[in-house]
């Protein structure tokens, strides 16, 4: 496995004689203005013949047709994404099978008309005009060619957007992150083995620095929308360089909690907490937006946060070894040490605090007052609180509102919904089982709006 | 003449410190000794364990974490095995260790690298012994030749910055050595004095006596740049020489630290190998200096073999970042500074700073190399800075 993997899937004859560098273990193309815009207009042309002869429905088989064959164990496709990952993404290789099964999870054709009935009422409208209640007619029209820039902290993401735009009927150029480029580019793959003809409207292409902050210029001006993944910092930079007409679809930083109300703190129920929790802080090292970096516990159950943290704890151990993190980066271990040991001192000076910690820098759990929610430092390092009651979570959450995304919940019973508006109130655009925090379902309102008519542009035919 | 009861064999129960003032006492002869006195591993290990014990019996918060990691004064006969206290541990806490009811001399302020981080605060109880620290150190690698030279200090003056423990610094070795017609050339908010200091450095090259430049990289970058604006050259007196600071940590937004060097050579006519960096912090009373003044007095070694050296009542280790073991000779990894002079509070600190040890001392690698923690999840400071962005708008 020294050989680098070959970062890019193009269609044929777009990319001939570029020069090819090497980064952390991903060959890429050094892409100039004048290749980018080839390129652009090679995807841009193949659009109508590629995608738009079929049907929406007809969309959703083929990609799912592609996307399906990372489930199956014995495909030389999912085989490669195994093998690649864990050096490209800085994952173990067992999380790695993990975040492929949940990512791929979403890719069938099931799973993608399953997306298409939630968002869209009439599909069809994507390929038509489709009368509406009150006897308009009105047609969706997908942008010509989308541009999507991948974060790179969870492999998975950039695929996903990428089968959004092509489902939607857009070609679609995907930049993924350096840690997320495996998966696309495989994706693509598969797809122009599945469906040849779709694949003409695709290209996934890493680039970095350099001249390809050139590519990335053209392909911001020349995009008919971008989708963005990234950092605050990433976002604002993206934004400040495409022309004011391109819709920009951003998902920036996030931070997701997890909220454990009295009724799951039974004895009976603690323990299937823990292990839920201790799932969703693990996997993707806790690198994702829905990864938790507190958990909320409700007092007045026959169990309470000190209990929690404990199994939190133990099941967070146990993972350490099944489900094994890779080797920190200096940085990372040295601020957890900061973390635990400043924490040792404070509980020395007489505060009210716990620490449960794992070997080296593996995993960490702080129980400490609610006074403020802090980001965590991360690498499965997660802050425990106590709170008299759920209905005070949002207002602590409140200064964190504008970042936070997913609240994985237990134990609310009936008040669930009282809780969950409020929490919606400060921010919150996801409440869900804390067993299902990881993976959000397809047609999730993908922070806050549904993920495919983010895509679209509406045409009313009236009268 | 009454006799002393027989002392058992020590550490096992050694005599209780009969004060703070007469430990810091006995410490200041030994700084008085300078740092051209080494001090061997038995011998540092016997002041190492005076401080611990002193430490654990007169800092509460310091005691229970020791006691936590099984270490008392019974149980650690190795300086190694005083537990290190995390220099972040400055933000949250009050880490005094002065004997009851005795007020800190001065506390010191980190400066924080952005406007919402937290800043620590270094309680120091026994100013005298800071100054009797630092001035040695400063004097055999900023000033070997026994000059004493005017300093132009590109910091607040201490009147200015109570609070700011490179202020103080300076002040200390002002008063100690400088000649006439220094001064502070920087405001209380760090803003330059550009006027004054431009009439300052006419002077000395109007004179020909040379100067000492005391800045922040960062104030120095900011007056570099000025002086290439208005197409300013100087050549300063030979003898002159800079003594900068604070650079390594990547503060100095975008400018390397070989342009800021060319920057000196070319803008101030001071040779390369008259620009000493100091690497100290605010939590620690003793500095580290590269010892190019001091040892290679006419050769003109290149930056990137340059190392920082402490005084002989500092130890360093360089430990491994996931298990903070000690790393062989030559690997990279965190710094970890055993302080004699930081008796009045924590005198075992694990820094954030990356290091190599070599020879006699180690090479500075700067601040967490590999940087950020990655995650779409958040930036904690993005965070942190968006809130309170809302929090201002609200008021």
């Amino acid at each position: 496995m020294n050989e680098p993997f070959d970062g890019w899937a193009v269609p044929l004859g777009s990319l001939a004689d570029l020069a090819l560098v090497e980064d952390r273990g991903i060959r890429y193309p050094v892409l100039d203005a004048g290749a980018a815009r080839d390129l652009l207009t090679a995807l841009r042309a193949a659009r109508e013949d590629a995608l738009l002869q079929d049907t929406v429905h007809e969309r959703a088989r083929l990609l799912g047709r592609a996307g399906a064959r990372f489930l199956d164990p014995a495909d030389p496709l999912r085989q490669e994404a195994e093998e690649r990952l864990p050096a490209t993404a800085d994952i173990s290789p067992e999380m790695a099978r993990l975040v492929i099964d949940g990512m791929a999870r979403d890719w069938t054709g099931e799973r993608l008309e399953g997306l298409l009935a939630a968002e869209l009422p009439q599909p069809e409208a994507l390929d038509r005009f489709v009368l509406q209640p009150g006897g308009r007619r009105a047609r969706a029209f997908a942008p010509a060619l989308s541009l999507h820039v991948g974060a790179g902290t969870v492999p998975g993401v950039s695929a996903t957007s990428m089968l959004r735009g092509l489902l939607m009927g857009s070609a679609t150029l995907v930049k993924p992150g350096v840690g997320d480029v495996v998966l696309p580019v495989l994706l693509a793959r598969a797809l122009a083995e599945e469906a040849p003809r779709l694949a003409r409207a695709v290209a996934v292409l890493y680039w970095s620095g350099g001249s390809g902050e050139r590519a990335e210029s053209v392909a911001l001006e020349t995009s008919d929308l971008v989708v963005a993944y990234g950092g605050d910092a990433t976002v604002r930079s993206l934004r400040e360089r495409m022309p004011v007409t391109t819709p920009l679809v951003a998902y920036h930083h996030r931070l997701s909690v997890a909220l454990v109300g009295r009724s799951a703190l039974s004895q009976e129920r603690l323990p299937g907490v823990a292990v839920a929790l201790a799932r969703a802080v693990a996997l993707f090292d806790q690198r994702g937006c829905v990864s938790p970096h507190a958990v909320l516990v409700e007092q007045g159950g026959a169990a309470g946060a000190i209990e929690l943290a404990e199994a939190l704890a133990r099941e967070l151990e146990g993972l350490h070894r099944v489900l094994p993190p890779t080797r920190p980066a200096p940085s990372h271990a040295s601020t957890v040490h900061q973390l635990r040991r400043t924490c040792e001192l404070r509980r020395a000076a007489g505060e009210e605090i716990e620490l449960h910690a794992g070997p080296g820098a593996s995993w960490t759990v702080v129980l400490e007052p609610a006074a403020k929610i802090e980001p965590s430092c991360l690498g499965r390092t997660v802050h425990v609180h106590s709170v008299a009651d759920a209905l005070v979570a949002p207002d602590l959450l409140e200064p964190v509102g504008r970042h936070l995304q997913t609240v994985g919940v237990a134990g609310l019973g009936e008040r669930i919904e009282e809780v969950a508006a409020a929490l919606g109130k400060v921010g919150a655009v996801r409440i869900c089982p804390l067993g299902e925090v990881p993976f959000p379902p397809p047609s999730w309102h993908h922070d806050g709006r549904g993920p495919l008519s983010v895509l679209l542009r509406w045409v009313d035919l009236e009268g | 003449m009454v006799l002393a009861p027989a002392m058992p064999p020590f550490p096992e129960a050694a005599p209780a410190e009969p004060s703070f003032d007469r430990l810091v006492a006995d410490l200041d002869s030994l700084f008085q000794q300078g740092v051209g006195e080494e001090l061997d591993e038995s011998a540092f290990n016997g002041w190492a364990l005076r401080v611990f014990r002193w430490q654990f019996e007169h800092n509460t918060a310091f005691r229970g974490y020791c006691l936590g990691r099984g270490a008392t004064p019974a149980t650690v006969t190795s300086w190694e095995d005083v537990p290190a206290v995390p220099t972040g541990a400055f933000k949250r806490l009050r880490l005094l260790s002065a004997g009851e009811g005795r007020e800190p001399d001065a506390v010191f302020h980190t400066s924080g690298t952005s406007r919402t981080e937290q800043r620590g605060e270094h309680f120091v109880a026994s100013l005298r012994l800071y100054r009797s620290a630092l001035l040695p150190a400063f004097r055999i690698h900023l000033l070997p030749d026994g000059a004493l030279l005017p300093v132009l200090a590109l910091v607040p003056s201490p009147q200015d910055a109570p609070r700011s423990s490179l202020s103080y610094m300076i002040g200390t070795v002002s008063e100690a050595f400088g000649a006439e017609g220094g001064g502070w050339f920087a405001a209380a908010d760090g803003a330059l004095k550009t006027e004054g200091l431009l009439r300052a450095i006419e002077e000395a090259v109007d004179t020909g006596a040379p100067v000492l430049i005391a800045a922040t990289a960062f104030a120095l970058a900011h007056w570099l740049d000025g002086l290439t604006r208005d197409g300013l050259r100087f050549a300063l007196p030979e003898g002159s020489r800079v003594m900068e600071t604070g650079g390594f940590k990547g503060r100095v937004r975008g400018v390397s630290r070989d342009d800021l060097y060319h920057g000196i050579v070319t803008r101030l006519g001071i040779p390369m190998n008259r620009v000493v960096n100091e690497y100290g912090m605010t939590e620690m009373l003793s500095q580290f200096y590269e010892p190019v003044l001091h040892r290679f007095q006419d050769s003109d070694t290149g930056l990137g073999d340059r190392l920082h050296v402490g005084p002989p009542w500092v130890r360093t280790r360089v430990l491994d970042p996931e298990s903070l073991e000690r790393v062989p000779d030559g690997e990279p990894g965190i710094l970890c500074h055993h302080d004699l002079a930081n008796l009045g509070s924590v005198a075992c600190l694990l820094t954030e700073d990356m290091g190599v040890a070599v020879a006699d001392g180690f090479r500075l690698l700067g601040r967490f190399p590999g940087a950020e923690p990655r995650g779409c999840s958040l930036a904690i400071e993005e965070l942190l800075d968006a809130a309170q962005a809302r929090g201002a708008k609200a008021r």
